[in-house]
């Protein structure tokens, strides 16, 4: 084959390559399905809110121990961490399964964010308060985090039945 | 606040006046304030005034009205109650204040919308209403002016107001019960006068009066056309008997239920201009007497 073969064809290959690549991460993205993402958000928010209601346990003298608490606080600040747009796709407002989220969210998308961010800072002090063990500091960090879930629910979450 | 239905429309004076705010509902740290301005603060936290008062989202300043409430019958924009002497109502007597909170009359004669949840604060006492307006007078005025209702006829027909309130409002302070502990009966108080819990967790009849069959039984056609839940002491649908009273003062404090979630909504924002600015006794008080409250089927 002569080196101008060898040139086309690979170069041949490797727009192929890229094409079938960029196609398949396209089709990947678009073919998610919507249904699915508002369940792994549901997902995502109850490994949450078992971490909460775990601490809370903890914090009411209920039954939970000192390690589920701190197991509990790991929980919700691993999921602080998490992207947004990962958890809050486009498209999957209210309508789609059943999904609790307002369109609002998405049209004030950057308020939504700072909501977001605002959940880790305070995970993480609620972290540093269980492994200080004193159990008034655990109560005010939990309180502190509640707060950062409940602003953004207040605007951008509709009521459960 | 969000969760009313109605409110006031108040018909108020109109003019100027300006002011730079403290945050509302935080006391002066002021040793001269007097203990009535100290003591309103409290009862303007546990009324719940500032949220519907306020038109947080548009920026609006404190107290300065101009909030809309979506409600079955029209939306209704809240008034000015800054002490600004045109727009507010810093005109208003103590009479005159007394008046309109307990009998749902302005100082004009005119009789209020129960958007403004007169029904409940009238029970409030004589020294707590006092107590209130001196709070009350002692923000910052702003000269913003009213804006009109927009109601659906009958409903905007103010005329017809004295029918209502000759069906649906018993003016004046409910006595404690000497039975009960002092506990239950602050509770009451709380969840009756001042917090008006009922005007969102109580079923309306079609005339837009509170229903007392159904006393906290829930609401399925709440404020934004939420589903309201039950606050009884029933265990299950209904009620919150099923909580224990470790799971309700957290929730009053935190917005935290027992399976870790958190209110949104209006309950979220009860939670965060009221409940959780309460004292620990007074949400230990709210529970006790929630707990009690029989559900009626």
């Amino acid at each position: 084959m002569s080196n101008r073969v060898v040139n086309v064809l690979a170069a041949a290959s490797v727009a192929g390559l890229m094409f079938a690549l960029f196609g398949m991460s396209a089709q990947s993205a678009g073919a998610a399905d919507p249904a699915e993402q508002v369940k792994d958000r549901q997902q995502t928010m109850k490994k949450m809110g078992g971490g909460m209601g775990a601490v809370a346990k903890f914090v009411k003298n209920e039954g939970a121990t000192a390690e589920d608490a701190a197991k509990g606080a790991e929980a919700v600040l691993a999921v602080s961490k998490m992207d947004p747009k990962k958890i809050f796709p486009e498209g999957t407002a209210v309508g789609v399964a059943d999904s609790a989220a307002k369109p609002e969210l998405w049209k004030n998308w950057d308020e939504a964010q700072r909501d977001w961010s605002a959940v880790q800072p305070a995970a993480e002090k609620l972290n540093a308060a269980l492994k200080s063990g004193d159990r008034a500091q655990i109560a005010q960090a939990l309180g502190a985090t509640s707060k950062t879930c409940g602003s953004c629910h207040e605007d951008f979450r509709v009521k459960k039945n | 606040m969000r969760r009313l239905l109605t409110a006031a429309s108040v018909l108020l004076p109109l003019a100027v006046a300006g002011g730079v705010a403290r945050a509302a509902g935080e006391a002066p740290a002021d040793d001269a304030v007097s203990d009535a301005v100290r003591r309103g603060a409290y009862i303007f936290n546990a009324a719940g005034c500032l949220g519907c008062h306020t038109d947080e989202k548009g920026g609006g300043q404190p107290l300065a009205g101009g909030r809309a409430l979506a409600t079955p019958f029209g939306t209704f924009h809240t008034p000015n109650i800054t002490p600004d002497p045109v727009h507010g109502i810093g005109r208003w007597s103590d009479a005159d204040f007394i008046r309109a909170l307990r009998e749902g009359v302005g100082p004009d004669g005119a009789h209020l919308f129960p958007a403004f949840p007169y029904a409940s604060y009238t029970r409030m006492t004589d020294r707590d209403l006092l107590d209130l307006k001196a709070y009350l007078f002692s923000r910052p005025a702003v000269a913003a002016p009213n804006k009109p209702h927009d109601l659906t006829p009958p409903f905007s027909w103010r005329f017809l107001l004295p029918v209502w309130q000759w069906l649906y409002l018993t003016p004046g302070p409910v006595p404690d019960d000497p039975a009960k502990p002092a506990a239950w009966n602050r509770g009451r108080y709380l969840v009756d006068a001042l917090g008006h819990c009922a005007e969102c967790h109580s079923p309306r009849t079609l005339l837009g009066g509170l229903d007392s069959d159904r006393y906290l039984a829930g609401n399925p056609d709440g404020p934004d056309g939420d589903k309201v839940p039950g606050i009884t002491g029933a265990k299950g649908k209904g009620g919150i008997g099923g909580w224990s009273d470790g799971d309700l003062t957290l929730f009053l404090e935190t917005g935290l239920t027992p399976d870790g979630d958190v209110a949104g909504g209006a309950m979220g924002e009860v939670v965060r201009n009221t409940t959780s600015k309460l004292t620990a006794d007074d949400r230990a008080a709210i529970a006790a007497y929630l707990k009690t409250v029989p559900l009626k089927e």
